[in-house]
């Protein structure tokens, strides 16, 4: 067992229920997470995402397989014996408590003595820059202090690992991009494992090492954000993170024949078939487009939508395919593109990825 | 507020004050003119055949605590008067902390059920509230007299070979009291732990925390507020109870409601009686006053 292995899931499964009526949470997921990093659970609500959190928290159990953490099997340890830490969607702060005595709680319980504990909040306290809020309770505090107050109390008895679990999802946008910015700045500062799970792509983009992308019970891609975003894996991770338009072609050696006419050169991901007709998926953003008729992809612009710093450019292709571009705002906020008017779509080799087949 | 007020915020006052007369003369009247009559009465003479004689006198204070022997007119102190008023405090005592110990599982049962159940299990715990208290008192005496259900199921199962004596102990009127009392425990209770976040437990249980420190330090803080009005609601009924310990005390175990009532009735002392009722009134609002300070000091300390 590598030392480096924060904490890991062997062939986790959960089933909620018996008989017929058994819903399967999570499939059988198996996940290595290494020690210091920022390691975020991506998916949409009711993926597994939450329960597979709540395995490693020790909230529940799994049906069959294993957790470990530092390369000890904590399967069926009661969350008060895992130094391991949650930070939860509703904060779930104590109310009869001040943010000091909040801070303190972790530790107090464990035993420590006063001054320690003491000690500690000053320094948590000044972490999440709220020395001046120690006597207050924890109603008196705005949504984003609460949410400082429990990142506090969760990183005060310093655990191995740290779980989020969508602790961004009750603040406002701007307050969102503040705490992530913090989130990570606390992640580097205190080196600590930190877990965290969002069904917010930008979100988890913005802030992971690594990106564990889950859909129904199933982990479905693992990677780093550039990885995740420019070589997913599947039809389901191109399109919920990011947009992505999809081709469908004929695919031989290293070039694609598009349905709609030319032939382009692909990337495969990986597990892509080699041959046969397949789906492609390319970013919106990856697609240039001219108004002189030279190689590439003839389109017809249907319309464009402006939103600001982007333009997004809907066309359609000759068989029919609709393909979104999406482009920068010009000066005058016009692109210049007629309604109707024929164009040719052009792009840089490596930005048309051949996806694997949906099993 | 030097600025004098405009008159037609004035009459805005003054409207208040008088469509609210009917309530405050009510409240006035009815919580505070019986009580007065009592302070007047604890002044007066006894009269022969019980009422009072209109006779300043503090003879009645006196005998609260002391006493003249009947005999050779020495003076005493008043044991008797003292041995009932620690029974009374004793035994309502007991009865709080033992319906809070019974109704806090009880409550905590009842609001973690579905909503139906829920309503379903308050509703068996009103119903004792249907019968006549005294007419439950009596079904207690039924259950523990020496040929009492109790008794005669456990001499028929062989655990005892004779009758045990409850019934006109004080551990009878413990019992009835206790029974009598815990739906009002269990009630505010109830509302206390319903309001209870559940999540908190899951975030004490992830700091570290045995389920008897998230008793300690989560649980009872928080729904302290529903411990402490169901604490009142037991203790100040127990400690006057008059039913209770007539009948499941006996003539014996008196209680203060027992004792004051004696003096009203055979007794004929109106003066003493009124007196010990002042006194009751008096060790209850003491006894609120150093409780609650205590119950909200704890938590006021440890602000630090």
């Amino acid at each position: 067992m590598s030392n480096d292995v924060a904490v890991e899931a062997r062939a986790a499964c959960k089933v909620y229920g018996q008989g017929a009526g058994a819903v399967t949470a999570l499939g059988g997921v198996s996940l290595v997470i290494r020690k210091g990093e920022f390691f975020t659970l991506l998916g949409p609500s009711g993926c597994g995402k939450t329960t597979l959190l709540k395995l490693i928290a020790g909230f529940e159990s799994p049906s069959s397989g294993q957790i470990l953490l530092d390369g000890q099997d904590i399967t069926f340890d009661p969350p008060n014996t895992r130094p391991v830490n949650t930070v939860f969607q509703s904060y779930a702060l104590f109310p009869h408590l001040t943010v000091a005595e909040n801070i303190g709680f972790g530790l107090k319980m464990l035993g420590r003595p006063k001054a320690e504990v003491a000690e500690t909040v000053t320094r948590m306290l000044a972490l999440v820059r709220l020395e001046k809020m120690a006597d207050r309770k924890p109603v008196q505090l705005s949504g984003g202090q609460q949410q400082r107050v429990a990142l506090a109390r969760a990183l005060a008895p310093a655990p191995k690992v740290l779980l989020l679990d969508e602790p961004l999802s009750a603040l406002d946008l701007k307050l969102r991009k503040e705490m992530q910015i913090e989130l990570k700045r606390l992640q580097v500062e205190t080196g600590i494992t930190f877990i965290f799970v969002t069904h917010d792509q930008e979100e988890a983009l913005t802030m992971s090492d690594r990106i564990g992308v889950m859909q129904a019970g199933h982990l479905l891609q693992v990677g780093d954000p550039r990885t995740i975003y420019t070589r997913p894996a599947n039809r389901f991770v191109a399109s919920f993170i990011g947009e992505s338009n999809f081709l469908t072609g004929t695919l031989s050696g290293s070039d694609l024949t598009l349905d709609a006419g030319p032939r382009m050169p692909v990337e495969r991901a990986d597990n892509a078939p080699v041959s046969g007709h397949v789906t492609a998926a390319i970013r919106p953003e990856q697609i240039r487009i001219s108004s002189d008729a030279g190689s590439g992809i003839a389109a017809k612009v249907l319309d464009t939508v402006y939103f600001g710093t982007d333009t997004h450019c809907v066309l359609a292709l000759s068989d029919g395919t609709e393909i979104t571009v999406r482009l920068q705002s010009p000066v005058s906020g016009d692109v210049g593109l007629q309604t109707g008017s024929q164009v040719t779509l052009t792009f840089e080799p490596g930005a048309l990825i051949v996806l694997p087949e949906v099993a | 507020m030097s600025t004098p007020m405009d008159p037609k915020a004035r009459a805005e006052v003054r409207r208040g004050w008088l469509l609210s007369a009917p309530a405050l003369v009510l409240l006035a009247v009815g919580a505070s003119g019986p009580l007065l009559i009592m302070l007047v009465y604890s002044f007066l003479e006894a009269g022969q055949y019980g009422n009072v004689e209109w006779v300043i006198s503090f003879k009645a204070w006196f005998n609260v605590v002391m006493t003249r022997d009947i005999f050779d007119g020495t003076l005493g102190f008043a044991d008797a008067h003292l041995t009932i008023f620690w029974r009374s405090a004793k035994l309502a005592f007991l009865t709080t902390v033992f319906c809070f110990v019974v109704g806090f599982p009880t409550a905590w049962f009842i609001a973690t059920r579905t909503p139906s159940m829920r309503t379903a299990l308050l509703f068996l715990i009103t119903i004792p509230f249907w019968t006549n208290l005294l007419i439950r008192t009596f079904a207690i005496n039924q259950i523990i007299r020496n040929e009492g259900f109790l008794n005669t199921g456990l001499l028929y199962l062989g655990i005892i070979k004779e009758p045990i004596v409850m019934l006109y102990t004080d551990f009878a009127v413990f019992i009835g009291m206790t029974y009598v009392y815990l739906p009002l425990m269990v009630l505010p209770l109830f509302a206390a732990i319903d309001r209870f976040d559940m999540r908190l437990l899951q975030a004490g249980y992830d700091l570290y925390a045995s389920r008897w420190q998230l008793l300690r330090h989560v649980i009872v803080p928080v729904v302290k507020p529903g411990i402490i009005s169901g604490s009142i609601l037991v203790f100040i009924p127990a400690l006057g109870a008059y039913v209770t310990p007539r009948i499941l005390g006996g003539g014996r175990n008196m209680m203060i409601g027992n004792f004051i009532e004696l003096q009203f009735g055979q007794g004929r002392n109106w003066p003493l009686g009124a007196a010990l009722s002042v006194v009751l009134l008096v060790i209850v609002s003491v006894a609120l006053i150093v409780y609650t300070r205590f119950a909200t000091g704890g938590q006021d300390k440890s602000h630090g």
